[in-house]
């Protein structure tokens, strides 16, 4: 379970390097994708153990040896927020280089046409 | 490498030993789930308590079916708000579409989709699947026919007053589904206590509202993820 967290925290980090350093807005998108992604495998990790079987009730398999449900659930409603900010994220990227001609956050302002 | 560049470095060093050090403290999963909590409880009692063997669907449209009328709504706003960016372009021809090989290829590829999309969204109680999921592969249908097609073929086919009909719909049958209870006396949202028959545990027909507010939040979210695709893909109405 520790290397599982070890590459959350990998994941976090690389997305957060990424938001804060990247000077192109489709790539800082992309890093704030990264860190969700490293969000919900935290989720995932903290629902799961050695052996453990989907939570679906099914004849033979025992309540004991199902993960946990409830951070699978809200791993799905931080996928669902995800998809809805990351398309506003990328639709006002695209209304941002439409008018300023660039997706490069230190070259806008400089090329007025 | 900038200054700049070497500080955040150095932060996210920093940062991430203090996440290892808080995480190595977390308890074990094994250990949380015997303490007699909330995981425990739905463990034991979700199929009595909701009709649902999915005990993921059970625990999103049952126990926490409130907040995910919050989530249907959070889908909503996205969309609204990418449709409000984009408010002022005009419809403008995107593209030809791809060759007819493409296009043969999607005609058949297109039953099989829906096929796929509607088994995820129906059997969402009984085994991995749901709504969202179903509703994303619907939306993906659509995303297709604009890529393979051109937006105009897809505009034709599935106009916008469709696409915002059945999401309007989605949320008005799930808010509608909710309101039964209101009407027995019973919480909102709630669902086997609000009459709803139980079914044959395990076959498509149980789990009381389950699957009908899995086709609602299905209707939603495909509906609404293939307007916010559509109105991005629109081209600068002045170029």
């Amino acid at each position: 379970m520790q290397a599982a967290y070890l590459a959350v925290i990998y994941l976090f980090c690389l997305g957060l390097y990424c938001v804060v350093t990247e000077k192109n807005l489709i790539k800082i998108a992309m890093g704030f994708v990264i860190m969700e992604a490293g969000v919900l495998l935290f989720l995932v990790c903290l629902a799961s153990f050695p052996d453990g079987v989907p939570p679906i009730v099914l004849e033979g398999v025992t309540s004991s040896s199902m993960v946990d449900p409830i951070p699978h659930a809200l791993s799905l409603t931080a996928i669902v927020i995800g998809a809805g900010t990351t398309g506003y994220m990328l639709s006002l990227i695209i209304r941002l280089y439409r008018q300023a001609g660039t997706v490069r956050i230190d070259r806008m302002g400089r090329t007025e046409q | 490498m900038t200054l700049g560049k070497t500080a955040t470095l150095a932060f996210l060093v920093i940062l991430a030993v203090l996440l290892f050090s808080a995480m190595g403290a977390l308890p074990e999963t094994t250990d949380r789930m015997e303490a007699g909590g909330p995981t425990w409880h739905i463990l034991r009692s979700a199929v009595p308590d909701t009709g649902a063997v999915n005990l993921v669907t059970a625990v999103l449209f049952d126990y926490r079916a409130f907040d995910t009328l919050g989530e249907a709504t959070v889908i909503f706003t996205a969309v609204a708000g990418v449709v409000l960016v984009f408010a002022r372009e005009a419809m403008v021809l995107s593209g030809k579409g791809l060759s007819p090989l493409a296009k043969k290829s999607m005609d058949i590829l297109t039953p099989f989709i829906a096929l796929l999309g509607f088994y995820v969204i129906l059997f969402g109680h009984i085994s991995p699947g749901g709504g969202f999921q179903g509703g994303v592969i619907l939306a993906s249908w659509a995303i297709l026919v604009v890529l393979i097609y051109g937006i105009r073929t897809e505009e034709d086919v599935l106009t916008g007053f469709v696409k915002m009909f059945l999401e309007s719909a989605g949320a008005l049958l799930f808010v509608a589904l909710g309101a039964v209870a209101l009407i027995g006396g019973r919480e909102f949202l709630s669902n086997l206590a609000a009459g709803f028959s139980p079914g044959d545990v395990g076959s498509v027909i149980s789990a009381g509202s389950i699957p009908l507010l899995n086709v609602a939040i299905g209707l939603k979210v495909a509906s609404g993820l293939a307007m916010m695709f559509v109105t991005m893909s629109k081209k600068d109405g002045d170029s």
